[in-house]
Formats: structure tokens, sequence, C-alpha cells
């Protein structure tokens, strides 16, 4: 059980940074490659805040989610917007990603740093596992986030106008969404949520550089699980990829559980390539 | 017998194109309330490119856009609609993946609705068009050819606009649907619409024209009242350049 | 399509082979080890970068996993070599294989998708290599590194630092001719065709699959030779130098130099290694660098360096620039009789088609007959384009048969259906960018002639003939869509009338034995109407068996012999133009006029059309 709990603890922020794609998805139409690393930011700001500087925690989570969107908001104006075409994106982001990464080890270094919970954080014992706060606290969120998400796409008018959006963004336009914004919106979101994410992913992962592409892959893999722009799949696509990565390191071995992941990619792409609940269907001609 | 008003929707001028290229170079035209303007034109002359640059999908490079007496040359696309101006492009482009009420409420993004709210302005729309209402629950991609393009245009009368442009909305579909579509146009234009119309199907068209305005190269080289104008051997001479 | 410097006049050709000896003899001319070493290190990143330009920049696959290949040559070769194995050839070609095997498996899933979940399996694989030298740490001495690699002998006699050098700039220049010979040619083009829409490829013969794991081989194999080359250098392998940042420094330096280019990744590889040594703390900077350098790239030069050299080139001087086919050494003459185009009967009996419980073909039969013009005509739904779509083979019937000549169609693939004779054309037309007029309309012959890989890449007899033929056909068939003139302009900006006529052209070339045309007059206006009309005619006198999906109702009842009517599915009626004209129920469901006479504006006038 102490396995399910950390499987479904890491699992819950692989939900997290699969959010954080399909928020820019729907609303951008495009992918974040660097939605990882604005999570990364979120935790070395939380380390700053909570070690360096010691500021009380109400301040900390504000200057990390809004630290995180100005840099999400900058990113989708440097490196998406002038780009034409959505393929040339792959590469501005990854750009935008590693140029990310690269200042944050100028700041911080290549080491991992330790990053303390902001609340008590002794294990306990919850349905015969042993579990630490973070972890709750980090499934609660996840779940939390997707409601959150799914409320806005299906009961607000902003929700529908990105799901349309996404889909045709010149139609949308005519039908008076302001496109430009509902993009620049959606990555600012994403930014909001990967900032205030940092104080509970930190603590559970350990502040250092090389976090963001393992979060990178592991998310994809989730969205991918999921599908495209489902929200009620990329929970489910995150909790099973934590699960098997943390089943996989209890009864195989640590070498093997990104092996694991990586084959369990391979066959959610061969055999279901829009995922269990994915929209996207393929049209020949 | 019409009084000469104020054209509600008024373009001079108009200079416009993709890039390096350049398609209009000087268009002028006027859509009164009431009325339906035909646009006409080969291809190539700058039709789809005229309503572009009106929507404000395309800049102008030159020339005005004036709405109800308002500057929109400025303004982005979203933005024009909230001036009273909605386009139902070419291709029925409406959202395949959404329901058609989900369409609908679309449309009338620019109220300011919440989606209770907005519903009940829908239903003006399902009575015009009742094949929408018993398919309300049906992603619009399902529907037919014909059925897309009553959404098409029941999606863009949701914002309430003053004046509704049409980019060859016949195009694609099988005679008789056709005939249901321009009836429909003329319909909406008795009701007080301002339509501006671009058509391929030049003898459709003139049968609902109240003026006529022939494109070639991105000028201008025929216009004025159907009555005078809208005799179908002048326009061909236009389409065949024999009076430019 | 140019894919460098080189012409067919001897001086350009000279460049770059001058450039080449002059690095070969750079040790002789004064150059120390460290030089030589940095210019090895280059040659290395080149090739590792052009299996990324001929997997990424030409055939458009997002396989960018080059490190893990890069990484598999070099400890496959390492192994080889601590063992005893050090004779380079050798070692350079397991290094190949071991590349090959990775960049396959790996590319599988990039067969059915595409784009980003190919590019995330790619990382992904880079992410396991530590896991991955771990299991085998015997073999491969896991986080420490894989020691004792003897150095690299040549034919049985240890290689001199000078020679190996020699050798390593020798083998790189022959993998870069070979590729810059390949995408040059035929191949080449085929690439861009199917970076451009896979659907194009299948209808031109070209099997995709077969193409896309080509283009993930090609990817590979110079990453291996780059790795094997890296571990006979160094002599040690650590782990950490095949780490995601290297990823990143290849994409960089491909995105750089300009990623449908052979050219470029030497550019973008000298840049990216020699950039380092600029500043003694590049180490904190790199990535910040690197990812600099990709956003900017990104953004500024969608083609590289490469995109902005080859247009200068190009107008300073016109002969630099390579096309896939040759200029016709006579212009066609118009007066000449058209060639018979050799048509065939083409025979549907029965076919049904179901898409779940949607019954979207019920029983249809047709036939199509040489030197006659067959219309399907109907309203949107009724079925056309499912019809085309199943004759071509882009889906199979459910139930029914279908028949060229002799020749059964049932159940084969697409590119198979398209061998054996079927051209299409598409509702939007699909040309490629980066391709002239005259490539584009080439790449219709590639359905009847084939040209084996090692013939374009040696330079073989066959690969000039059939260059010379492609470009004849092309002409010819570009003089009878009447468009000679735009042989040489970039086909994907013409207008839309001009792209119809291209596709027209392309089904064209390649003598086909029935060519299928979906709603071509579609967008066109009268005068490039009456123009399709002749050219139409002037095919079907010269023998071809003509199918037309078509809305534009005058067109059709002008233009066919035999027409079809499609009503939900079901084949309504069928019959010359005169009888359909008169057919109420024809009028009825399709015109929506209730009389039986033949409406006047349907005949002999120019009616407006339905599209």
């Amino acid at each position: 059980m102490t396995t399910v709990w950390a499987g479904l603890s890491v699992g819950a922020i692989y939900v997290l940074v699969a959010l954080g794609y399909n928020i820019v998805f729907i609303t951008a139409g495009t992918f974040n490659f660097a939605n990882a690393n604005l999570i990364m930011v979120g935790v070395f700001i939380a380390y700053w805040g909570l070690v360096q500087v010691g500021l009380p925690v109400f301040v900390v989570f504000l200057v990390a989610g809004a630290g995180v969107l100005l840099v999400a908001g900058a990113e989708e104006r440097v490196a998406f917007r002038p780009v034409k075409h959505h393929d040339g994106h792959l590469v501005t982001s990854v750009g935008a990603a590693t140029l990310i990464t690269g200042v944050v080890q100028l700041i911080w270094g290549a080491d991992a740093l330790q990053v303390p919970f902001i609340a008590k954080n002794n294990p306990t014992s919850v349905l015969g596992g042993r579990v630490v706060p973070v972890e709750l606290w980090l499934i609660g969120l996840a779940l939390v986030g997707a409601f959150g998400l799914h409320a806005l796409l299906r009961w607000t008018m902003v929700g529908l106008a990105s799901l349309a959006a996404s889909e045709d963004r010149e139609a949308a336009s005519l039908r008076g969404v302001n496109t430009r914004w509902l993009g620049l919106g959606g990555f600012a979101l994403s930014g909001a949520l990967a900032g205030v994410i940092g104080p509970f992913v930190g603590p559970k992962t350990f502040a250092f550089a090389g976090l963001a592409i393992a979060l990178a892959l592991k998310g994809f893999v989730a969205m991918a699980m999921g599908g495209f722009g489902s929200i009620s799949g990329c929970v489910v696509g995150g909790f099973v990829t934590g699960l098997v990565e943390a089943l996989t390191a209890r009864w195989v071995g640590g070498t093997y559980e990104d092996l694991t992941v990586f084959a369990l990619l391979l066959v959610i792409l061969m055999v279901r390539p829009t995922g269990l609940l994915g929209e996207r269907t393929e049209r020949i001609i | 017998m019409s009084v000469e008003t104020r054209p509600l929707l008024e373009v001079d001028g108009l200079a416009a194109g993709y890039g390096d290229l350049q398609v209009l170079w000087d268009v002028a035209l006027g859509v009164r309330a009431g009325e339906i303007t035909v646009l006409l034109g080969r291809n190539g002359a700058g039709k789809t490119t005229t309503l572009r640059a009106v929507a404000g999908l395309s800049r102008a490079s030159a020339g005005s856009v004036v709405m109800a007496g308002n500057d929109i040359t400025r303004l982005s696309a979203d933005a024009r609609v909230r001036r009273g101006i909605a386009m139902v492009q070419e291709g029925k482009r409406i959202f395949r993946r959404r329901t058609v009420h989900e369409n609908l409420l679309l449309g009338g993004y620019t109220l300011g609705l919440g989606r209770r709210r907005l519903a009940e302005r829908c239903g003006y729309n399902y009575d015009r068009f009742p094949m929408l209402r018993d398919r309300a629950g049906t992603p619009a991609g399902m529907l037919s050819g014909g059925q897309q393009q009553m959404l098409a245009i029941a999606q863009a009368l949701m914002a309430e606009p003053k004046v509704l442009m049409l980019d060859e909305p016949s195009a694609g579909l099988a005679p008789t649907v056709v005939k249901s579509t321009f009836e429909t146009v003329a319909a909406l234009s008795a009701e007080g619409l301002g339509v501006l119309l671009v058509e391929q199907q030049v003898d459709h068209a003139l049968r609902i024209a109240s003026h006529v305005v022939v494109l070639d190269v991105g000028r201008v080289v025929v216009s004025g009242p159907a009555s005078e104008v809208g005799d179908a051997s002048v326009i061909r001479d236009a389409y065949l350049g024999r009076l430019s | 399509m140019a894919a460098g410097l080189r012409g067919r006049r001897p001086p350009w050709a000279l460049l770059p082979l001058a450039l080449a000896g002059l690095t070969i003899a750079y040790p002789w001319m004064g150059g120390g080890p460290f030089w030589t070493r940095q210019i090895i290190l280059i040659a290395v990143l080149a090739l590792t970068v052009s299996g990324l330009n001929l997997s990424f920049g030409y055939a458009g696959e997002l396989a960018l996993g080059q490190v893990a290949m890069y990484a598999a040559g070099a400890y496959v070769s390492g192994y080889f070599a601590v063992h005893g194995h050090h004779e380079l050839l050798f070692g350079v070609l397991a290094g190949a294989a071991g590349a090959l095997v990775v960049g396959i498996a790996s590319g599988v899933p990039g067969l059915r998708l595409g784009g980003w979940s190919l590019g995330m399996v790619s990382f992904f694989l880079v992410l396991l290599l530590p896991d991955i030298l771990a299991t085998f740490s015997k073999q491969t001495g896991g986080y420490t590194g894989l020691i004792g690699i003897t150095p690299a002998h040549l034919f049985g006699h240890k290689l001199t630092p000078h020679g190996f050098y020699v050798a390593t700039i020798v083998i790189a220049v022959v993998w870069l001719a070979v590729l810059r010979n390949l995408v040059s040619s035929r191949h080449g083009a085929s690439f861009l065709v199917l970076r451009q829409s896979p659907v194009l490829a299948a209808s031109l013969g070209i099997p995709v699959y077969r193409m896309k794991l080509t283009a993930y081989a090609l990817g590979a194999i110079p990453a291996g030779i780059a790795g094997a080359l890296f571990a006979y250098l160094n002599l040690f392998l650590d782990p950490a130098t095949f780490a995601f940042d290297a990823a990143i420094a290849i994409l960089a330096a491909s995105v750089l130099g300009g990623s449908a280019s052979v050219y470029g990744a030497v550019f973008g590889a000298i840049v990216m290694q020699l950039g380092p040594l600029r500043s003694t703390g590049f180490q904190h900077y790199a990535l910040v660098v690197y990812g600099g350098f990709l956003v900017l790239s990104g953004i500024l030069l969608s083609q590289g360096v490469a995109g902005i050299i080859r247009p200068l080139l190009g107008r300073l001087v016109p002969s630099s620039r390579t096309s896939t086919v040759a200029a016709p050494a006579a212009v066609a003459d118009r007066a000449e009789p058209a060639p018979r185009v050799p048509g065939d009967v083409l025979e549907v009996q029965g076919v049904t088609k179901r898409f779940g419980g949607v019954v979207a073909l019920d029983e249809v039969s047709l036939r199509a007959e040489p030197g006659k013009i067959t219309a399907l005509i109907g309203p949107n739904g009724s079925g056309k384009t499912t019809l085309l779509n199943i004759v071509s083979g882009f889906y199979g019937p459910s139930a029914g048969t279908i028949r060229l000549g002799g020749d059964d169609l049932h159940g084969r693939a697409p590119h198979a259906i398209a061998r054996m004779g079927v051209a299409r054309t598409f509702q939007t037309p699909l040309i490629p960018v980066s391709l002239t007029t005259a490539e584009v309309v080439a790449t219709g012959r590639y359905r009847r002639v084939g040209v084996s890989m090692l013939s374009s890449v040696l330079r073989l007899p066959a690969y000039w003939r059939a260059r010379r033929e492609d470009g004849e056909e092309a002409a010819r068939a570009l003089a009878r869509v009447g468009i000679p003139e735009r042989r040489d302009q970039q086909a994907a900006s013409l207008p839309l009338g001009t792209r119809r006529l291209v596709e027209v052209a392309r089904a064209l070339a390649g003598g086909p034995r029935v060519l299928l045309f979906d709603e071509v007059a579609s967008g066109l206006d009268e005068g490039d109407l009456a123009h399709l009309s002749d050219i139409m005619r002037a095919i079907r006198d010269a023998g071809a068996t003509i199918v037309l999906v078509e809305h534009n109702f005058g067109l059709v009842l002008d233009l066919a012999d035999q027409i079809y009517v499609l009503v939900n599915g079901q084949l309504l009626t069928s019959g010359s133009p005169d009888e359909i004209a008169a057919h109420p129920a024809v009028l009825e469901q399709y015109l929506g006029v209730k009389r039986s006479a033949p409406e006047a504006g349907a005949r002999g006038q120019p009616d407006g059309r339905t599209r």
C-alpha cells in the first residue's frame, strides 16, 4: 500500500503536468514542451522563498504563482506568437525549455536542493500504507485542478470559446472570440498553476535542473494515455503512469522504472493512438 | 422606390492582399439596411479578399471600413463583430466537434451573457430554422452540407448583427439546397438586415440583389442598383473583361 | 529543391571537393593536434546532424533521438574494440548497424503517428540511456564509462593520429556526398512529398511505411558512424557525453544551418563545436546559448542559414540550383500530336461501404471506358468521393469488386493501386513546398518508373536516364495542360486554378490507365473552366479513361459522355447527358426543378455553378 501511495503521489504530479499541457493545447492549439520547466521554476521559487529568504508561506505562493505566470506569458509572446507554423513550436518550445533550465542552473547550480514542506511532514499511516502529508496534498491538488478545469470548459462561455478556438481559430475570431488573449490567457493560467504547485512538488522531488525533462516526458505519457484535450483522460493517465512506475521500482528494480513507463508509452501509441478518452480522430482525406 | 439612406456599411478605397501579393487596389461599396448588395467577379478578382478585409481577417493596406458611422478599419476581427458586422465564411466553417446548440451559443459570444441566458436567445433562431432544433444535441460535423450551411448562418445571426456578409453560401451544395439558401437570405434581408453577398452563381444572385458590384483584378468595374445594372449580359461582359 | 551549391557546371561542383581536400591536407599544412581534434569533432557532429536533417528536414519526421543512435554506435564499436576487434571499417559498420537497430525500433511508433508523439518518444529514448547503460553495465561499464578502447587499425596497421584524421574526414565526406546525391535526386523529392502529405505520397505510388523507415534508417546510420569515430578518437566513453544536452545541441545545429540542407549540417556543426571554445565558462552558459539559438532560429530563420544563402546563390548563379529533373533539350512543340494515353476499362461492381452503422455506398456499379469521360454526380453526402477513395485504395469496400482492365484492385494498398496505373487529383490540391512545377509534375512518373537509391547515390546511368526522361515527360505534360512557362516556378505559390492544372499534369505523367478527377473544377472561374474542358477533351481523345466527380452540372452535361447519378449512396440512374438532363427524378432530386423538360440554363449557356 505504501507503494500505491508513492505511485499515486508521483502520478499526481504527472496529472498536474498533463493538465498544464492540456490548458495550452485547448486554448492555444499547441503543445508547450516547456510546461514542466515552468513547474521546475515554481519549485525553485519555493526553495528560494522558504529556505533562502524565509518568506511567510502565503507570500511564497503569491510570488511563485505570479512569477511563473509572468514567465509563461513571456514564453507565449517570445517563443510561440511569432512562429507561424505549429511545427516550429516544437523547436522554439524546446529552446524555451532549455533556456529556462539554463537560467535556473546559472542561479542555483546543478545540485539537488531540498525543499521543505510548508507544514509538518511527518509520515502517517493511511489505509495500511505509509504516506507523507505532502503526498496526500498532491493527490488532492491534482483532483481539484482537474475538476476546476473541467468546470471551466463545460460550464462557462470562455471554456466553450476555448474548445471552439482549438478547433478553428479563425472561425472563432469571427464569432467574437479574441483568440490572442485566449492563447495568452491559457499560457498564463498554466503558468500560475505551475507556480502555485511548486511548494508541493518540491518536497517530493527535490529542486534540481534535470527535474524538468523527466516530468515533461512522463506528463506526456499521461496525456497520450488519456487523449489530447481530455481532462478526465489525463487524470487517469497520470495516476496510472505513477503507479506503474512505483510498482516497477518496488518489485523489479530502480533502473527499470523509466524503461517500463517507456514501454507503456509505446504500447499506448501503437494500440490506441487517440488515447483512452481522447477526441482526436484520424481522417484519411 | 428606395430613399437614398446612408449605408450601414461603407467601404472606400480599400487595398489589401496576402504578404507580397496585392489583390485589392481600390474597392468601394456600400450596404444598406434591408438591401442585398451582391459582389460578383471572376476567380482571383478579390471577392473573398474584400470580405476578409472588411471582416478584419486580413489587414487593409489602405482605405477605410465604416460601420454605422464608426470607423472600424483598425479593429481586430473579434472587435468588429461587436460593432454589428458578422461574416459567414465559405466552406461552412462551423465547429464540427461541438453540438448544434453549442455552435449557436458560440455565435452569441459577443452578447456577454452566461450560457443559460444565451440559450434563451437561441429560441429565435430555432424558430427560423426548425431542423436545427431537432438536432440541437448532435455534433455539428454530422449534419449534411445544407444543414451545416443553415447552422453557419444561424450562428452568425446570434450576434444580432446589422450587416451580414456571406461568402459563396451555395458552394458545394446541391441545386435544391441552393434554392432554399437564397430564399433564406432574401427573407433575412426583408427583415431589415443589410446583406453583402459574394457569389459565383450569377443568375441566382441577381434574382435577389438590390445592388450589384462587379470586381475585376481588385477594382470595381460595375456598380449600381440591380434594376439598372442587373442585366446578366452586362455582367458577363464585365467578367470577360470587355468593359475595363 | 536545392541540395546545395553544386550545378552541372564544373567550376561550382569542385568547390566543396576543394574544401574537403584542403581539410584533409590540414595536418601537413601545419595543423596541430588541438585543431585536428576539433575538426574531427566537427566532422562527427556534422555526420550526426546530417542524419537529423534527412529524417526531420527532408522527410518531416520528428525523429529527434540522434544522441541515442550516436551512443549506440559509440558503445557497439567501443565494445568490439575493447575486445580486440579494432579494425576501423569494421567498427564503423558495427556502429552503424547498432544505430540502425535503435533508429528503426524507435521509429516504429512514428509509422502510424506523426508529430509530437514521435518527437517525445525519441526524447524519451535519450532519457533512458543511463538506465540502459546501467542495465548492461558489464558490457558498457555502466555509470563509470567504457575504458580500454584500443586505437583504430586500418587493414591491420595501427593508424597514426594523422592517419586516423584523414580516415575520419574521408568517411565524413563520402557520407555527405552520398546524402547530397540522394536528396538532389528523385528520392529527395519523394521525401518532400512524404513530408507534405502521406496521402499524396501513397497516391503517387510511394510506399509510406517503407519510406518512413528509410528516413529513420538514413537518420540513424550517420549517427552510428559518428559514434564509432568518436569512440576511436576518445578511446574512452563517458555516459555523461550522451545526455539530453547533447540532443539539444544537435537540434540547435540542425535548425541553425537549415534542416533541409546537407551543407547546413556542416555549417551548424562548425558553429556549435567552435562556439563553445570562445568562452572558458561556456559550460555554465551552454544551455542558455543552445536554448537561445533554438528560439531565435525557430522565429527568424524558418529554413536556417541555408534559407538565406540558397536564394542569394540562386540569383547570383542560376545554374547552381540542382533540380531533380533535367531541363528538356527542346521546348515541346504544341503542333506535335499528343501521345496516346493508355486508358483501360474501370469496372466497379456492386460496391457497398459501411462506416459503423452508416451505409455510405449501397451496391453501386459503374463502368468507365477508354476514350470516354464518365462523370459521377450527386448531392453532398451521396458517396461520390467515398467511391473515388475506394477505387484509389484509401478505403476498402465492405462488398463488391473493382477491376481495372483484367486486374483486381480489391484489398490493395493505395500505393500499390497507384503503381497499377490509377492516378487522381484531390479536392484541395496537394502540392509539396520547395519543389518547382516541373519537379512536382515529374513525381507523377514515380508510379511507373522506379530508380533505386543505389543508382541515385552512385549516379549510375539509370539515374541520368530517369532524370532526363522525367524532365521530358514533365515538359510534355505541362505543355498539354497549357502552362509550360511555369516549369521553374515554385509550384506551391501558384494560384488555385493553376495548381489544379499542375495536379492534372502530374496525373498525366506516367501514362495512367485511369484518371480520377475529384471536383477538379471547383473554385475555377469561367475562363479557367473553358480551358480545363478543352484539356480534358484532348486527353480523352488521346485514349484516356477519365472519371470525373463533379458538382458543376453544366460542365458535366457539356463534357461527359456518360453520367452516373448517386443519391444517398445509391445509384439513381445513369445514361448519356441528354437522357440525364431530361430525367425527371434527376431534375427533381438534384436540381429541384419540378418539370420534365430540360432546363434552359442547363445546356449550352454558361450558367452559375454550384461550386
